[in-house]
């Protein structure tokens, strides 16, 4: 009996001390030589750790961050208030960053910096976000059955030709909800919705898996041409898999135009928070990330393509980042993803 | 005291309620809730069928025979219980992907393709069959060496064969572990995130998680949870009454050792066999695959290993905080059974769903206390709170079970002896549910080990989870990096689930311990 009160008792003697810590802790921000910086989120690379490595060898700020889905880390950026200990906000999709936007948990970082060195159209107009790389959501396809000038345009992905022959991952996800957003800016709701559902006839089998399992069908023969971001495919061409290397010799990527505009591309970026407790040591680190090592290594680690107009990729990602790029403004993806979920939703795109 | 650790629990319940009640409905077709809700209860209806078959044969085998390996069976076969489900379907969709290694192999060499789907509702019924079995077995195998010898000896000496009398006089018998267990699975199964995700399959959850991040509507979220918040207080009630069925032992009866069969030639094979192929499919090829996969690429020790420790101190924490939690609910159970019920629904709510409930009270504790947020303690504490809140019921039932061990005689002597009610239950009822604490303890801390969504959204800065790492690596599609932390997962499991396992297997009153 003696052993359990005295159980008792420690646990909660270690609970209240843990809360003191806590208390502590969250006054201390000089926690580093040069402080703090809280990140939150959204891309799961573990490339980033390098960047924050490199961030943190440079200045001597102690990084710290919480990882998680973007929607997830807005739900608690918007929970905590103006209490929020978030310095940075980073999501690896435009859209997720105009859903943090319009739920108010950034703000403009007056940074001529950012503003000369990252396009105007990767970035949003009043310098609450910023991209720092970019994606391609384009085609990877089987060389011996489809011919390039077949889907030199993202509309004719929806045609009769490819009925049984398409493999796309699922409609809910982010990627394609900015591929819909896109559209819809560029055609109008009607055509876009026309798109949609021509390509949801052409499925070759309900939307399974991510972009990489869509390449790998294609090299399966379950289907002839794949959607998928860039970086999936330039990532199984130059990574450890011996499968997956195989697999991305055997099909080409190639990059479907936007009304002869180029390519649809995405970002991933960041931006400050709207309370940061850290506000210097944010912007340097969003300074930080438009820098030539950043860019290197960003473009080295997962293959993604430079967002800085001068930044030289890296030797695997070289080969492919010439493409034309559409020089629509990311910014839009996010105003119309709600738009594009219901399209996608009405026309039984899973 | 009781009323305290009942609002506890209930808070983040409410919390759900509350966001439910707020404006703001998403545009989702009304087609598609049907269809989550059909998923959903087909789901659940497969793997309550499937897992009631399997684990009531092995239970009955491992129970009430003799065969080659029964011994090992016995506390082997709840072993997939220290797999989280979502390592199964990683494990399992890899291995029949149909441009997996396996399939590309056989097209061409064997000319002929499995028609296996993994992705898909029967193959996730597959997958959480095998990941929620255990919870039958387990169920059915403590009715069936709890069972009183005499009922079966006399239908034997009335001419039942042995077969008549296990489906005629035990299986009725043990009719309410069989609820009690599938209602678990069920519960689990609804609860499931990780593994339905990721084998594309959209159910409720699946629902709730999309109407919350695509739409960005937590009201629309909380609106899909309370079906599923209704669904599982049915459950819990079923659960309940499972448990009642146990009192009908008689209690001053001598107790006999339970006569075994000894099973001889083709049905001893069938036996093993069945047993082998079980263990097999459930946890020997998934693991050894993800092992196979992941001893290809080297993992991030630091990371792992500090993850490691992470998942251990939330365990502990959580299992502490829940056993304390459900013992003083359990104790103040006699008066307000009620708070006990109630309390227990957090176990079938979807883990994302008691992270949206939980925002509310934690902007509370985050507005108050400015500082805090950033501190360790502050979200540690937190994580404690959901898991207790989510738990409580796995915890409350063995409590429950332990502390009806001691009669009302016991406490009034107590009290006549000059101690307080708290004095009495100090000296008493605890020490007497000494075991059934130590094994709530143990099954909250396996299940906080495999706990993936509230972890997710509630946890303080750097710091993740086993459970954390192993889904944030497979979502980036690097499953092979995604194996380590799930099989680390197992490793630490597994300690607590044989100990569990075989402490079933001497619960038979009178015998040896």
């Amino acid at each position: 009996m003696k052993l359990r009160i005295v159980t008792l008792a420690a646990v909660a003697l270690s609970a209240l001390s843990l809360a003191a810590c806590g208390q502590k802790e969250g006054s201390a921000d000089k926690a580093g030589e040069a402080g703090v910086l809280n990140l939150y989120t959204a891309r799961h690379y573990d490339a980033d750790q390098k960047l924050y490595d490199l961030f943190a060898q440079k200045t001597g700020i102690d990084v710290k961050r919480i990882e998680g889905k973007p929607d997830e880390l807005i739900a608690r950026m918007k929970a905590e208030g103006a209490n929020s200990p978030a310095d940075v906000f980073i999501a690896a999709d435009a859209g997720a960053l105009w859903r943090a936007q319009d739920a108010g948990l950034f703000q403009a970082a007056d940074s001529d910096r950012l503003n000369q060195t990252i396009p105007a159209n990767l970035r949003a107009p009043d310098g609450q976000w910023f991209g720092f790389s970019r994606r391609a959501r384009v085609v990877a396809y089987d060389p011996a059955k489809v011919k390039p000038e077949e889907i030199d345009d993202y509309a004719k992905l929806a045609t009769p030709r490819f009925k049984g022959k398409l493999c796309v991952r699922s409609g809910d996800n982010v990627y394609n909800l900015s591929l819909v957003g896109a559209l819809i800016e560029a055609w109008g709701p009607e055509r876009a919705q026309q798109w949609v559902e021509g390509v949801v006839a052409n499925l070759a089998r309900p939307p399974e898996g991510g972009d990489r399992d869509q390449i790998r069908a294609v090299a399966a023969g379950v289907c002839e041409v794949a959607l998928t971001n860039s970086y999936y495919f330039i990532r199984m061409a130059s990574g450890d898999d011996a499968g997956d290397r195989q697999i991305a010799q055997k099909l080409t990527l190639g990059f479907p135009s936007l009304d002869g505009q180029g390519s649809h591309v995405n970002i991933s970026g960041g931006g400050l928070a709207a309370h940061a407790p850290n506000r210097e040591n944010a912007v340097k680190f969003l300074e930080f990330l438009a820098s030539p090592e950043a860019q290197a290594i960003v473009t080295q680690s997962n293959f993604e393509f430079p967002a800085v107009a001068d930044a030289a990729p890296a030797e695997a990602v070289a080969p492919y980042a010439g493409f034309k790029a559409n020089p629509m403004s990311v910014a839009r993806y996010g105003v119309l993803q709600a738009q594009a979920q219901s399209m996608i939703s009405a026309a039984g795109w899973r | 005291m009781a009323i305290g650790a009942a609002v506890v629990a209930l808070a983040p319940l409410a919390g759900v309620v509350w966001a439910a009640m707020q404006p703001g409905m998403a545009d989702i077709a009304a087609k598609d809730i049907a269809r989550y809700a059909v998923t959903s209860g087909v789901l659940a209806l497969g793997v309550a069928a499937t897992t009631a078959v399997v684990g009531s044969v092995a239970a009955w085998l491992t129970a009430m025979h003799r065969f080659p390996g029964r011994d090992v069976f016995a506390w082997a076969l709840a072993l997939p219980l220290a797999a989280p489900a979502f390592a199964l379907a990683y494990a399992y969709a890899q291995l029949f992907d149909v441009a997996g290694p396996l399939r590309m192999w056989m097209r061409p060499s064997l000319g002929w393709d499995l028609p296996i789907q993994m992705r898909s509702v029967p193959g996730a019924i597959f997958v959480l069959t095998c990941a929620f079995y255990p919870y039958v077995f387990l169920a059915m195998r403590a009715a069936f060496l709890n069972q009183s010898v005499h009922p079966l000896e006399a239908a034997r000496t009335l001419g039942c064969s042995a077969w008549q009398a296990f489906v005629q006089i035990a299986l009725p018998l043990a009719r309410p572990a069989l609820a009690a267990g599938m209602a678990l699975a069920v519960m689990e199964t609804l609860a499931d995130y990780g593994a339905v995700q990721f084998l594309s399959v959209q159910t409720l959850t699946t629902g709730v998680v999309r109407a919350w991040s695509v739409y960005g509507s937590p009201a629309s979220a909380a609106r899909f949870a309370l079906p599923l918040l209704a669904t599982a207080a049915v459950l819990l009630w079923l659960e309940r009454w499972g448990r009642k069925g146990r009192s009908f032992e008689s209690s001053h009866a001598r107790y006999r050792p339970l006569q075994s069969e000894a099973l001889t030639g083709w049905r001893a094979v069938a036996a093993t066999g069945f047993c082998l192929i079980l263990l097999t499919l459930a946890l020997i090829l998934p693991v050894g695959f993800l092992l196979m996969r992941s001893l290809e690429i080297t993992p991030d020790w630091s990371r792992l290993l500090s993850a490691g420790g992470r998942s251990l101190i939330m365990g502990g924490l959580g299992a502490g905080a829940t056993v304390i939690l459900a013992t003083l609910l359990a104790l103040g159970a006699a008066r307000l059974p009620v708070t006990a019920r109630i309390a227990s629904l957090g176990y079938a709510t979807p883990g994302a769903v008691m992270a949206i409930g939980l925002l509310a009270p934690a902007a509370v504790l985050w507005r108050l206390s400015p500082g805090a947020t950033s501190g360790i303690g502050v979200g540690v504490a937190l994580l404690t709170y959901a898991y207790a809140a989510r738990l409580m019921a796995a915890a409350l039932e063995p409590i429950e079970a332990g502390f009806s061990k001691v009669t009302p005689a016991m406490i009034g002597a107590a009290r006549s002896l000059g101690r307080s009610e708290t004095g009495a239950a100090l000296a008493i009822q605890l020490p007497i549910a000494r075991g059934a604490l130590l094994t709530a303890a143990l099954i909250v801390f396996i299940d906080v080990l495999k706990e993936l969504p509230a972890t997710l959204i509630l946890r303080p800065f750097d710091f993740d989870t086993l459970a954390v790492l192993a889904s944030n690596y497979a979502n980036d599609e690097r499953l092979p990096q995604a194996g380590w932390p799930s099989l680390m997962i197992i490793v630490l499991a597994l300690p607590g689930v044989i100990w569990l396992t075989r402490k079933i297997a001497a619960s038979r009153p009178g015998a040896p311990r």
